[in-house]
């Protein structure tokens, strides 16, 4: 039995990730596609539950990040720049729906800063130091 | 006006002489109780069947039609909320004869129904509200219409969900929600019970001195969109299905069809990933709307391949243009005053402008109206890329954003035209309800909200005016770009609860008529703007679609009946169409000369 005690923090996280997922599976009752980041959004939030998987919970909101940051560029500058615009979009959109969606790439921001900035998402993943 | 007539019978007299397959009837159409009738339509086909010819009977119930082609004819005579009367004659050249048809009422409810418009049986459906209506006129009645024979048979709620699934991926917008309420209301409204109206047409003087003539074109498959009239005086249509031009000729009654070069997209072109009509969209280009040039090439939008093309109509040959950046489905083609080409890309909420001179295109994005709107014109295009990876899957119904929110979330640049007064550009948004105008020189946009729902192809009068269709409101609005005000009338319709679709208009260079599709009834509008009066021309093909009019020399109005599919029209072919307003007086004329020889 894991006796630690889980961060308010990672708590309140890993509702607004499970809360966004059903928020996307009801979009996904709407259009499909929309089922694909409430998967995602529901393992981040199941693994922030956990405190498991550090490297892999930050690389999803890493990519989730970089997706998106690119579909936006790609979409406002992508003509400017001469881009084969619609194929570099069409991958970031794909990648940034396959890691959790617009929902997550707005909880990215604060979970990605509190890894940088804070020791208490890092330390609760990290039971062995808890142990 | 005597002069005129006296002029145009002695040319018709000539043409009577020199045609050696002419042919003429005369006579009368009465009811069972012999009263005659006003306004009955006496529609003469060939026997091929590949032509028809139609006049309205005057008050007296006299009708005099003069046609170019003899031989064995079948002759109908149809009324509303009768049965049609026909009857088969035969015919030497230049042969006058008298065939006279009585009109019966229907041998039951059924008969009569099943000969109502389509106006007639969607007005039985039971919606909710005005509101929960609209979306259904918008995105239901564009490509075809609903309530005709092929689209009215009984089905289950099941049943309507599968046709509806299979709409969209034609590109019908709806939200889940809205499917699923249509798929309710149709099953509950189209029950396979008669339904009981009688329509009334409102039959005006100016009908019986009219005449239609139709060529049908192509096989069942055939889809012209546009008709334009060449500087020729030939009908040029656009096949959007089969990437076609067809040309008629109408003085000889042949036509020919010209294939664009082939381009290395797979059939469906940019919209490869969506399930467009089986048979019907076999190309790659979808060329949609037409503008002649002053050099005399017409230039076509080609809405599946993001490409403007030309086409010379001398020596036949096409050259492409694609469309750069994220362009999607060129729309609405139309040239200004200077010789540029202005058109709308509807998807992608542009406008784009082309210079035949230096073959350069400059991409007007347009304002995006809100922030669903904004994410949903910046998404689209990709979305759409996307889904070509994954061919005729429908993928882009699974991510768009209008399966949220509905059709109101798009853009959708429609209609174009040019002011006479000052070669300004202006557009209609259809799904954003606004229009916008361009200034050609800063290319600066500014838009305005539009008092009714669905404008669509808007066309300015010799006076500036602009004038614009509203498609899910069954309304006409006139617009004064000086004093930016609007007004706004009902189109009429044949019988209380009706709606009418209004897909284009177009204003009558010398009389300043406005001519408006009313593809919900099978009728040609004309607005007389002096007066502020319909009148009301009923088409002699149940199931008739039409989309952009234009003027003939000759002062005809013209268009392609362009129903989807071609089979379900009454004729089973798309088909040239002509409207002329003083058609019936000039073939009395023709006859009364052939007599007096």
């Amino acid at each position: 039995m894991n006796d630690r005690i889980r961060p308010v923090s990672a708590t309140v996280c890993a509702v607004l990730l499970a809360v966004s997922a059903i928020v996307m599976i009801y979009m996904g009752t709407y259009a499909s596609a929309y089922y694909a980041p409430a998967v995602c959004l529901l393992w981040e939030a199941v693994l922030l539950w956990r405190g498991a998987a550090r490297k892999l919970f930050e690389r999803v909101l890493q990519l989730n990040q970089l997706t998106g940051i690119i579909l936006i560029l790609t979409l406002w500058l992508g003509d400017t720049l001469h881009l084969p615009k619609l194929d570099i979009a069409g991958v970031m959109l794909i990648g940034n729906m396959a890691s959790g969606g617009p929902l997550m790439a707005v909880l990215a921001i604060p979970l990605l800063a509190s890894f940088h900035f804070s020791k208490t998402l890092p330390d609760w993943f990290q039971p062995t130091a808890h142990a | 006006m005597q002069f005129k007539r006296l002029i145009a019978a002695s040319a018709l007299s000539a043409l009577f002489a020199a045609n050696a397959q002419a042919v003429s009837l005369t006579g009368t159409i009465t009811t069972e109780n012999g009263s005659p009738v006003m306004g009955a339509m006496l529609t003469v086909f060939n026997e091929a069947g590949n032509r028809k010819e139609s006049v309205y009977s005057g008050a007296d119930g006299s009708y005099a039609i003069h046609t170019d082609f003899g031989g064995k004819l079948n002759v109908r005579a149809r009324l509303a909320n009768f049965e049609d009367a026909t009857t088969t004659v035969q015919l030497a050249a230049d042969q006058l004869s008298t065939v006279n048809l009585t009109l019966k009422h229907f041998a039951s409810a059924q008969a009569a129904s099943d000969a109502l418009t389509a106006s007639a049986h969607t007005a039985k459906l039971p919606w909710a509200s005005h509101d929960q209506r609209r979306p259904f006129v918008s995105q239901c009645n564009y490509c075809h219409q609903v309530g005709n024979a092929l689209t009215r048979s009984a089905r289950s709620e099941d049943a309507w969900t599968v046709t509806l699934d299979r709409m969209q991926g034609y590109f019908a917008m709806l939200s889940k929600g809205e499917a699923k309420t249509f798929a309710n209301v149709l099953a509950r409204g189209f029950d396979g019970k008669p339904v009981q109206a009688v329509q009334n047409y409102g039959i005006a003087p100016e009908l019986t001195h009219a005449k239609v003539e139709q060529w049908m074109v192509g096989d069942a498959m055939t889809f012209i969109h546009d008709t334009d009239v060449g500087i020729d005086d030939k009908l040029y249509g656009t096949d959007e299905g089969h990437d076609l031009v067809w040309v008629l000729d109408r003085q000889t009654g042949k036509t020919d069809s010209y294939p664009e070069p082939d381009i290395n997209l797979p059939a469906g072109g940019l919209f490869n990933g969506m399930t467009l009509p089986i048979g019907i969209f076999t190309g790659k280009h979808g060329p949609h709307s037409m503008a002649q040039g002053k050099d005399g090439r017409f230039w076509i939008t080609n809405a599946l391949s993001s490409t403007l093309a030309s086409f010379d109509p001398v020596t036949k040959a096409f050259k492409l243009y694609p469309v750069p950046g994220d362009a999607l489905y060129p729309h609405t083609i139309r040239m200004d005053q200077e010789g540029i080409l202005w058109f709308t890309n509807n998807v992608s909420n542009q406008v784009a402008r082309f210079d035949p001179k230096t073959e350069k295109f400059t991409i007007i994005r347009l304002p995006s109206n809100g922030l669903f709107r904004w994410i949903t014109d910046m998404l689209l295009p990709t979305i759409v890329h996307v889904g070509n990876w994954f061919p005729h899957k429908n993928l882009p119904l699974d991510v768009s954003t209008h399966r949220f929110l509905g059709h109101d979330v798009l853009n959708s640049p429609y209609g174009i035209d040019v002011n006479p007064k000052d070669g300004s550009i202006w557009y209609a948004k259809l799904y954003a309800n606004k229009i916008g105008h361009i200034d050609p020189k800063t290319l600066q946009v500014t838009e305005y909200d539009t008092p009714l729902k669905g404008p669509r192809r808007p066309r300015f009068d010799r006076n500036g005016i602009l004038w614009i269709p509203a498609f899910e409101d069954s309304g006409l609005m006139r617009f004064d770009p000086v004093t930016k005000t609007f007004e706004s009338y009902k189109l009429p319709v044949l019988a209380d609860g009706e709606y009418e679709v209004p897909y284009a208009l177009n204003v009558h260079p010398i009389t300043g008529d406005i001519w408006i599709t009313a593809n919900a009834s099978d009728r040609i509008l004309r607005f007389i703007p002096s007066t502020k009066r319909f009148i009301s021309y009923p088409s002699p093909t149940r199931v008739t679609v039409l989309r952009d009019l234009v003027f003939t020399k000759d002062g005809r109005v013209c268009n392609s009946n362009s129903n989807l599919p071609a089979y379900g029209t009454e004729d089973g072919l798309d088909s040239f169409m002509c409207f002329d307003p003083d058609g019936g007086d000039k073939d009395k004329a023709a006859i009364l000369a052939a007599k007096g020889k």
